[in-house]
């Protein structure tokens, strides 16, 4: 049980070698990594910021420590005067650079078009480049991003015990007992309501009344193995509007987490899987329902762009790559009809707002929900903090990013907080808790697949429904 | 490279060692020393660039005077900085020091809806700050395009305008009360609660200042009701030129657009490449042109401002259609800027500011400049206010580039000088722009600077550097002119500003007091405290008259000013004006005041309630000193940020810093409607609270002023119902008075009052306007009476009314602008009775955190010990220092005002 945890969290958990690394061990890797960053390419996508400050509001962690250095503009200049060959990569950079979220928040706001993602991942890739990777950690990121997340039959069984766990409400026991060290208690507080099943993808469900097409659906790891009823709720939902939904049998981790910790080779295998898997057909649209996976997804024609043989499959792949939300958006054929009379909020994913730049989709889906309240928050651009693994291994920061976030959240009076994204769902159980909110937490697609059961009591007979 | 020695952190470089002390005093997390941290803060968003030695981020105003006072102790220079938005290199460390960033002290620590007053942290963001107003009715006028980051003390600091500046003012117009630290860690109070507290305005002088007079913590502000509805247009117009004449068109025409943004051609593109919000990219200019007021007003503005617009060769006209279509113009807008370096590695964005109606020559006069140096050029710009901003593309890394891009700025400078515009409209003067000063201001006007900065800041700690050019040029000093023996007998009559000037030089090397006064009238002349100790000699004063500074100078209705002498009647100059359908908003009680003594006592009529006080409605002004200096201060535009703002000071000085020769006004159009409605009340406590009730809804009301009945229309004995009368007047288009009258009379009605029409009233002789009550009130007292000013914070007259003695409530007679927070009394009597009576009121005012002043004494009271000013500002002594810099032998108007 313990082991299991440890190895889904530490997919990329890297901070006992960052506080750790002796400063003489790098000079190497320190100029090597200079080299990442004074380039042509680089510097282009550093001259584009006219450091106008316009970035400052919109990033999560400048409005927790108001400091240059944890801002967009500031995290530049920091890159510039690496690229510049003024400072060093390790110390004061390396930990501001890790205090970002990602959460690209900043090229939303950004007049000029700073590319601040790419200067980002060209950053960390220099900081990778630089540190000595212990053979603990070298350990347990093999153990994660490649025994365990690209598995879907090994996360289930995780998953398994973490049921027995919860269901011998151990939890509390645990907490109370410092039993675990503090990163692993922390995670087991994000640990959501297991269910008792997972959802079959052994073959298509059909679609409900007239069917309008066939689309594959991309299950994920995490949040199939912890959050399956997203999953199940998808399929569902897309049914009823007439799709046949196809889980592709060879599908797998879309690469996120190894991209992330700089392992490129891994995540470009990882795509290719998933190009292949959905090759299988002619679908309509191929659906990720985490913002998230989707960003990571979305990005594959860029990733294999210089693999003369992938390239164009990727392009493909790309092109019909939507996100559940920008799909029914466009493709929500029978409407749900029944009243839910339920104050919500709406928590935008960054990667779905920022990265896929899908705001107004899952507003208007909403809407679609008859006497759904739904209550915008002050700063829906804001992250909550859980920026991928973020929250596990920056966790001071990202309490203090989620605080910020749940007095927004709080505000609303919502009985329902709906999100986009498996991390986020997950912080976002946390942080209710942690305010001592009265709120359930769902994925969109949930609450559309409880508006149409809402119409249905008893359910209607004779046709089936996946799951 | 690799040759520039690599930093890693604070301890390999060692840099607390030069800040000795300051790491102990403050916690770890209020101070940053790290030399890789510091290189985020070299920048602002502008060109210049320089490495602080430290940042400091205070939380309170004790810690930032614990920080000065340290800083005093080792002479560390100190730069106050906000979110680092400013394009003039301001807040840049160029001569290394202290950083202050104040994003910790970023909330708002008091906001009175009723009041329409807030105060905030400098760290506040503006555009956070109007939205939180906004939910509750009110709205923060000034709103740079940075807004979005930028913050309240960085706004202050440049005395930041924006887009609705046109039709609302700029932040100066907006800051009521700060709260600084001086260099010396001293904390102060700067502005007072109520209005027109006696004492020099400081504050107008530290607004604007750009961090180097003090350090500003928190901000108290006023708010306005936000408008009821609000339409946004964009126009196409073939050329700049084109689209430069309608602007000046819609102006003749007594129209007050919220705003009149104009874009070229090459910035709506690039701007449409970011955000396409669908700017007419094909016109040679765009116009973005905003109405606001009740919805009922917007279609008939709109369509005669349109109307004008097509007359002059606009086409195109698109209404947006939603709040969102709206915001996305807006946001398209300002984010101009950032749009242009989508397509150029940087660029230069300069800010000058022209007498509107020059746009057009201006505009072509740019574009050839550009053209002389090869450089590409866009136009965005406020056109409402005359506030141009040239964008040049380069590149940074080509140096020749570089190089015509600053010439062209400094022509560009040259050129708006020429146009009697100014070198800097919003953007400030920082680094940038100091080597400019000596173009636009003089050694005079410099060295007055000077003055005012050593006063506040003798060891040039507090932003080191900026504005200041590094030579100031000399200072002409008029010889003094030796007076005859029998000149204490006569009257000083000069007729230029250097006359003036020489005649005060004479006075002061003779150390003879002189008493200035405007017209003949003596009750108009501030009237000397005789019991004061004189600081000059024993000779008698002598007269200065402003008679011969009288007359119109420069008259321009396009670009709504009036350039006019001190000595001109008020009278005479508002007659002049209507013959153009214009008008000053000054009222004054007595036919003979003139320009000048207006300016002097800071007379203010009810109806600034809209249109302003004095101080925001005075462009420039030439000023002669009693040492012989003659400054010649602001421009004849409204917006400038160039150097101080001293021209605040000589406001409400009682004429005891220098003489006012002549001032530039801002024109306003004559309202093209104005209503009065008035409401009969059994009682000023009733009258008073009712006032309150009505005033979320002020909008287009300008006065607000309560008076006896019988006072208002002689009649003998009032019914006790209608003892007293509430009026109300509202000026603007009559669809706005319209509405908003029936929002009045619904609030009032709440309450049990009914609003009816003045001109339904039976009586004859009904006075048509609030304002006008308040001039009779004034006018009518005998000549023996001992004038009262009592001044309140904001919704507190009738808590003042309630503290009154019953005695002193139904013996005085009494006036109260109650849109102002103001009330008038006078007394008369014996001199024991006047000042028993005087300390009592007093004592209700100043315990309630008001004040009552006296503003006028008869010449038969001359011999009173009477405390005309009551409590001292607790900057007494800092206005004494300013008055012994530039009356040096104390000889301008002893004792006639409370700095003495």
């Amino acid at each position: 049980m313990t082991t299991s945890n440890t190895t889904l969290s530490d997919t990329t958990t890297s901070d006992t070698t960052i506080s750790s690394t002796p400063a003489s061990s790098t000079a190497v890797g320190s100029f090597a990594a200079a080299g990442l960053l004074d380039n042509e390419p680089v510097r282009d996508l550093l001259s584009q910021c006219i450091h106008c400050g316009l970035c400052l509001p919109a990033c999560p962690t400048y409005q927790v420590f108001h400091t240059e250095m944890d801002s967009p503009r500031g995290r530049i200049a920091l890159v510039q005067a690496a690229a510049d060959g003024r400072i060093e990569i390790e110390g004061t950079f390396q930990s501001h650079l890790e205090l970002c979220l990602g959460c690209r928040a900043c090229e939303t706001a950004c007049p000029s078009g700073v590319q601040y993602g790419a200067i980002y991942e060209v950053a960390r890739e220099a900081i990778e480049e630089t540190r000595t990777v212990s053979r603990r950690e070298r350990l347990l990121r093999r153990l994660a991003l490649r025994e365990l997340m690209p598995h879907r039959g090994r996360l289930r069984a995780m998953a398994r015990l973490m049921k027995v766990y919860q269901a011998l409400h151990l939890s509390p026991l645990v907490q109370r007992l410092s039993f675990l060290p503090g990163k692993l208690r922390f995670m087991e507080q994000l640990m959501p309501r297991l269910p008792m099943g997972f959802p079959d993808y052994s073959r298509p469900a059909p679609a409900l009344g007239r069917k309008r097409g066939e689309v594959a659906c991309l299950v994920g790891c995490v949040q199939d193995a912890f959050l399956s009823g997203v999953n199940a709720a998808t399929v569902r939902v897309l049914q009823r509007n007439g799709y046949e939904v196809h889980f592709p049998q060879t599908q797998t981790c879309c690469g996120a987490a190894q991209l992330h910790v700089g392992e490129g080779d891994l995540a470009r295998d990882l795509a290719r899987r998933n190009i292949d898997a959905c090759a299988d057909r002619d679908y309509v649209a191929i659906i990720s329902n985490a913002g998230g996976c989707g960003a990571t997804l979305k990005q594959y024609a860029h990733l294999l762009e210089h693999d003369a043989d992938y390239a164009p499959k990727a392009a493909a792949f790309v092109a019909r790559l939507q996100d559940i939300s920008e799909f029914l958006a466009d493709n929500l054929h029978v409407p749900p009809t029944a009243s839910l009379p339920l104050t919500v909020t709406y928590v935008d994913s960054c990667h779905l707002r920022h990265g896929q730049k899908v705001v107004q989709q899952p507003r208007r889906l909403l809407a679609a929900i008859p006497d759904l309240n739904v209550v915008e928050l002050r700063q829906p651009d804001m992250c909550c903090g859980s920026a991928g693994v973020y929250n596990i291994v920056q966790t001071e920061t990202a309490e203090q990013v989620l605080d910020a976030k749940m007095a927004d959240v709080t505000g609303t009076g919502a009985q329902v907080v709906v999100t986009t994204n498996t991390g986020c769902h997950m912080q976002m159980i946390y942080g209710v808790k942690k305010a001592g909110m009265d709120a359930e937490v769902v994925h969109l697609v949930e609450l559309l697949d409880r508006a149409y059961r809402a119409g249905e009591n008893p359910p209607r007979a004779g046709e089936r429904i996946n799951v | 490279m690799t040759q520039t020695p690599t930093v890693r952190s604070a301890a390999k470089a060692g840099a607390s060692q030069s800040l000795p002390g300051l790491t102990q005093l403050f916690s770890a997390h209020q101070v940053t020393v790290d030399p890789v941290e510091l290189i985020t803060y070299e920048i602002d968003a502008g060109m210049d660039r320089g490495h602080p030695t430290g940042v400091f981020y205070p939380e309170s105003t004790a810690d930032v005077s614990r920080l000065l006072e340290w800083a005093t102790a080792t002479g560390t220079p100190l730069i106050a900085r906000g979110a680092g938005t400013g394009l003039a290199g301001g807040a840049v460390a160029e001569q290394g020091g202290i950083m202050v960033t104040f994003a910790r002290m970023n909330q708002v620590t008091a906001l009175d809806v009723a009041a329409r007053t807030a105060t905030v942290q400098v760290g506040m963001v503006n555009l956070a700050f109007d939205a939180l107003v906004k939910e509750h009715g009110l709205y923060y006028p000034p709103d740079p395009s940075s807004g979005r980051s930028a913050v309240i003390g960085g706004n202050i600091g440049a005395n930041a305008g924006g887009p609705h500046c046109f039709k609302y003012g700029v932040t100066t117009n907006y800051v009521t009360g700060l709260e600084a630290v001086l260099a010396n860690g001293r904390v102060v109070q700067l502005g007072h609660a109520a209005a027109d507290a006696p004492g020099y305005d400081l504050l107008g002088v530290l607004v604007g200042s750009e961090g180097t007079l003090g350090i500003a913590t928190h901000a108290t502000v006023r708010l306005v009701r936000n408008a009821p509805g609000v339409k946004t247009m964009m126009v196409a117009f073939a050329t700049d030129e084109q689209a430069g004449e309608a602007v000046s068109a819609v102006i003749a025409a007594g129209l007050v657009p919220a705003t009149l943004e104009m874009m070229d051609q090459r910035i709506m593109r690039m701007i449409e490449a970011y955000a396409p919000v669908g700017l007419p990219v094909n016109a040679g200019a765009g116009l973005i042109v905003e109405v606001d007021g009740y919805p009922g007003s917007l279609d008939e503005q709109m369509e005669e401002v349109a109307d004008i617009l097509t007359a002059h060769g606009g086409y195109d006209l698109r209404l947006a259609q939603s709040e969102a279509e709206r915001a996305q113009i807006w946001y398209g807008r300002k984010s101009a800027a950032g749009a242009v370096s989508r397509l150029a590695p940087a660029f230069y964005l300069v800010d000058v500011t022209v007498p509107r109606s020059t746009l057009a020559p201006v505009l072509a006069g740019v574009n050839q400049i550009c053209d002389r140096y090869a450089l590409a050029v866009g136009h965005v710009f406020h056109a409402g206010d005359g506030n141009l901003h040239p964008i040049i593309p380069f590149d940074p890394r080509d140096a020749d580039h570089k190089a015509r891009v600053l010439h062209a700025c400094h022509d560009i400078v040259a050129l708006a000088l020429e146009y009697n515009g100014s070198i800097t409209g919003e953007h400030g003067v920082g680094i940038e722009k100091r080597a400019y000063m000596p173009m636009m201001y003089g050694g005079a006007e410099l060295s007055a600077m000077l003055d005012v900065k050593r006063l506040l800041d003798p060891d040039s700690l507090l932003n080191p550097g900026k504005i200041f050019p590094a030579h100031v040029p000399d200072a002409d000093y008029a010889a003094p002119v030796e007076l005859a023996g029998d000149a204490a007998h006569s009257v000083l009559t000069p007729a230029t500003a250097e006359e003036a000037a020489a005649l005060l030089a004479g006075l002061t090397a003779a150390r003879r007091a002189v008493r200035i006064r405007g017209a003949a009238a003596a009750t108009l002349t501030p009237t000397p405290n005789p019991t004061a100790k004189p600081t000059a000699g024993p000779a008698a004063p002598v007269w200065l008259s402003t008679e011969k500074l009288a007359g119109v100078s420069a008259l321009a209705p396009a670009d709504l000013y009036v350039t006019v002498g001190a000595g001109t009647r008020l009278e005479a100059l508002q007659a002049e004006l209507t013959v153009h359908k214009m008008t000053v908003p000054f009222v004054a009680p007595w036919p003979d005041i003139t320009v000048g003594g207006i300016l002097a006592r800071n007379l203010n009529a009810p109806n600034r309630l809209r249109a302003g006080s004095v101080r925001d409605n005075v462009m420039a002004m030439t000023v002669a000193l009693a040492d012989g200096r003659v400054l010649r201060l602001g421009r004849p535009v409204v917006k400038n940020v160039a150097g101080y703002d001293l021209v605040k000071l000589f406001i409400g000085a009682h004429g005891s810093l220098g003489v006012i020769i002549d001032v530039t006004l801002k024109l306003v159009p004559q309202a093209r409607a104005r209503r009065t409605f008035v409401v009969d009340v059994p009682s000023v406590a009733q009258g008073l609270a009712w006032a309150a009730q009505s005033a979320a809804q002020w909008f287009v009301t300008t006065a607000v002023v309560l008076t006896a009945n019988s006072a208002a229309d002689g009649a003998a004995d009032s019914a006790a119902d209608t003892a007293y009368r509430l009026r109300f007047t509202l000026e603007g288009l009559a669809a706005d008075i319209e509405a908003e009258v029936a929002e009045l009379a619904a609030a009032l009605a709440q309450t049990g009052a009914t609003l009816s029409p003045a001109d339904s009233q039976s009586s004859t002789s009904e006075i048509a306007d609030a304002t006008e009550a308040w001039r009779i009130f004034l006018a009518g007292a005998d000549g023996d009476a001992i004038r009262v000013r009592v001044g309140m914070p904001s919704m507190q007259l009738g808590a003042f009314w309630d503290d009154l003695p019953a005695p002193l409530r139904t013996g005085l007679p009494w006036c109260f602008d109650a849109g102002n927070h103001l009330a008038y009394t006078m007394l008369t009597g014996d001199a024991a009775t006047c000042a028993q009576q005087l300390a009592r009121v007093r004592e209700s005012a100043e315990w309630l955190g008001g004040y009552a002043a006296v503003t006028d004494l008869p010449a038969s009271q001359n011999d009173t010990d009477l405390d005309r000013w009551g409590a001292p500002p607790a900057t007494l002594d800092i206005m004494r220092g300013l008055k012994a810099c530039w009356d040096p032998q104390g000889i301008l108007n002893p004792g006639a005002y409370v700095v003495d």
